[in-house]
């Protein structure tokens, strides 16, 4: 019984000691003191090309942040997890970074189906939700403000390229959708706008991810005898498409979102397969201020949209965080419109907010994919798109209008 | 109508027999080890990515990078199994089934730790589809054909003809009356994780010649690969060649009627409707 005792004893000793240490640890006293911001991007599955990159933009911005001071008096640090492009761990990292990490935003989900699933775990835990995914029911959910998207939606997306579609003389049009929640909307958005501008959606089909083939989804496709076909899907189906279209001797137009026909994609497959084909993607704003910023923090010559909205959702967090002087959800969905909208000084990095909301002022964050401005249900009001297509295995830059 | 039902079929003939090819490791593998290996999904990954450096890398042709995205499979395959699935198999047949999910994970995050995520391609050059009477069919597609159904003949003469296959069949068929004639069951489960998991290469290379590849391949076409183990019989090489062109001509044939995206869910609809009429597959768990 007294070897218990002392045993006991030294081991509570031992803990003590332990403990004393880990206070005086330079790093456990940096964890205490840091303020940690959620980031919950792809660096795995569908979304794999564009997460590490949204992750590095945030990653820039936050330096320089901590470089100038950092946020109330607090260096920021990012706590980082993967959504894997899948709605099910998304939501399992999700309630790490909420429960665990008590992070007052997350910012990064990119497919749609994944916002969708981690949505509502964010309201219901009063968690500020940033995101570029595209569909239209996204900002429709009972979000309670606690979600602001700076990707335009679909109605937005869809529209513009089928005024797009119909420009470059296209007549027949085919639309293949991947199931995910924008294919419908996406679908109903362009039979409207289509006849609008001469031209006519004559047949669309949903189809799945995942799949080997995609030969009897082409055929069907084929049937209706289209003379332009919208690929709306992800990189590794439309890679898919994109042979088999070839091998069924298809020669009329494609259009297809950047992020399914990436640089990387084109490198994997033969020039022929893609010669031609036009890609559009919500463009950054490429002609302001804070987009050559970006461009400076980045070291890269062309920041693209995610870059540049990754950019935009760490610097709104950080603002919005200094202009309530307090780190949580509800202040970030009660302040966020104040800094991104309104007569304020238009300032174009978080740096230099934080600089002028120090010294008192109003200021309006123009960001680098776009002004920033939100409405009521989170959409931002207005962008721009990049148009691109594809010759000799390499994009050629078309237009951003 | 005709015509869109003979390509359909076709389709699906196409693509039930690259399914083939996993389909028969994994039942291979069952019928020997009596557990579903589920690290076939990272080990099909491996294949692919193995025969992507054979024929990019090292500039060989499309049969010779086949045969070493076998060859790394397998010894892959054997490795793992020897030193992380065989002490699962102590704690029982669903502990190293879960084991076995655990280490695909793993192996697929190796693949992606030394490729990246980024899409591949073969260095093939892509050809226009045959045309005959409205059908089309695809150079590539007949090729991979010709491969499958060589692999498999060459597995059934494997398992018919040669002692070792005997001794496999043997054990698959009753382990313990094979152990009382002396078969090393060790070293036939060494084999059969070599030759299972050398099918899963080989077939993620396969899948990966029609399309492209990344770290994902094996994981996506995984749910395929076992529901066409499971509707032939899980345990049944015959079975998992009937088993992978049921599914793979029943997705095709459902575009009739549905649109593509309830596909799979048509294809495990089948899956139930056989498994409840038969219970242990279409051609039984006659053991390989």
């Amino acid at each position: 019984m007294s070897g218990n005792t002392i045993s006991r004893r030294r081991a509570l000793q031992a803990i003590a000691a332990a403990a004393g240490t880990a206070v005086s640890a330079p790093a456990i006293l940096r964890a205490q003191d840091t303020l940690q911001l959620g980031v919950l991007t792809p660096l795995t599955g569908a979304g794999g090309f564009d997460g590490p990159r949204m992750l590095k933009a945030m990653q820039a911005v936050a330096t320089e942040v901590n470089a100038a001071g950092g946020l109330l008096g607090r260096q920021i640090s990012l706590i980082i997890e993967d959504d894997q492009t899948n709605p099910e761990p998304a939501v399992r990292a999700s309630r790490k970074l909420i429960d665990v990490s008590k992070v007052p935003v997350i910012m990064g989900t990119w497919a749609s189906a994944v916002t969708s699933a981690v949505a509502p775990v964010c309201w219901e835990s009063k968690t500020f939700l940033t995101t570029v995914s595209g569909a239209d029911s996204i900002t429709l959910l009972p979000h309670q403000g606690y979600l602001i998207r700076t990707q335009p939606n679909n109605h937005l997306q869809a529209q513009k390229h089928a005024e797009f579609i119909a420009s470059i003389g296209a007549k027949r049009v085919f639309c293949l959708s991947i199931q995910a929640p924008f294919a419908v909307p996406t679908q109903n958005r362009l039979s409207e706008v289509l006849p609008q501008k001469g031209s006519q959606l004559i047949g669309s089909l949903i189809y799945e991810k995942d799949k080997t083939t995609y030969r009897s989804e082409i055929d069907q496709a084929l049937r209706a005898k289209p003379d332009f076909l919208y690929l709306n899907g992800y990189a590794p189906d439309v890679t898919v498409m994109m042979r088999d279209l070839y091998r069924a001797g298809f020669d009329g137009g494609r259009l297809t979102q950047s992020y399914a026909l990436t640089s990387k994609v084109l490198e994997s497959l033969p020039p022929e397969v893609t010669e031609g084909a036009y890609t559009t993607q919500p463009s950054a704003d490429i002609d302001s201020p804070a987009f050559a910023r970006a461009v400076k923090r980045l070291g890269i010559d062309d920041p693209d949209s995610y870059e540049t909205q990754a950019t935009d959702w760490i610097s709104l967090v950080c603002l919005t965080i200094a202009k309530a002087k307090e780190a949580t959800g509800t202040a970030l969905r009660d302040n966020v419109r104040k800094i991104s909208q309104g007569s304020g000084m238009k300032v174009y990095t978080a740096v230099e907010g934080l600089k002028a909301l120090a010294e008192g002022k109003e200021i309006n964050y123009e960001g680098a994919s776009g002004p920033c401005d939100f409405t009521d249900i989170g959409d931002i009001q207005d962008c721009k798109f990049r148009y691109q297509q594809v010759a000799g295995g390499k994009f050629k830059f078309l237009k951003v209008a | 109508m005709v015509t869109e039902v003979l390509q359909l079929i076709i389709n699906g003939i196409m693509a039930g027999t690259i399914l083939a090819v996993p389909a028969i490791g994994l039942t291979a593998i069952f019928a020997v080890l009596r557990f579903a290996n589920f690290a076939l999904a990272s080990h099909a990954t491996i294949g692919a990515f193995a025969g992507l450096v054979a024929n990019v890398n090292f500039g060989l042709p499309i049969v010779p990078s086949l045969l070493f995205a076998f060859l790394v499979a397998a010894v892959v395959g054997v490795v793992t199994d020897e030193f992380v699935l065989k002490p699962f198999r102590a704690a029982g047949f669903i502990t190293t089934a879960i084991g076995s999910i655990a280490l695909t994970i793993a192996l697929e995050n190796v693949v992606r730790f030394i490729f990246g995520n980024e899409l591949r391609g073969y260095d093939l050059p892509i050809r226009r589809d045959w045309r005959f009477e409205g059908i089309r069919i695809g150079p590539q597609q007949v090729e991979n054909l010709v491969i499958a159904v060589a692999v498999m003949a060459a597995v059934f003469l494997f398992l018919m003809l040669t002692r070792i296959g005997k001794a496999m069949r043997a054990v698959a068929d009753n382990p313990m009356l094979a152990n009382i004639k002396g078969i090393n069951a060790e070293m036939v489960a060494r084999i059969v994780s070599f030759v299972g998991m050398g099918l899963a290469g080989l077939g993620g290379m396969l899948i990966g010649l029609d399309t492209t590849i990344d770290p994902l391949t094996g994981f996506r076409s995984m749910l395929s690969i076992f529901a066409a183990a499971v509707v032939g019989g899980l345990g049944s090489i015959p079975g998992a060649v009937v088993g992978a062109l049921t599914v793979g001509i029943g997705e095709e044939l459902s575009l009739l009627f549905l649109s593509p995206n309830y596909r799979s869910a048509v294809g495990f609809f089948t899956i139930l409707l056989v498994l409840i009429f038969r219970p242990r597959g279409i051609l039984g768990q006659r053991a390989l």
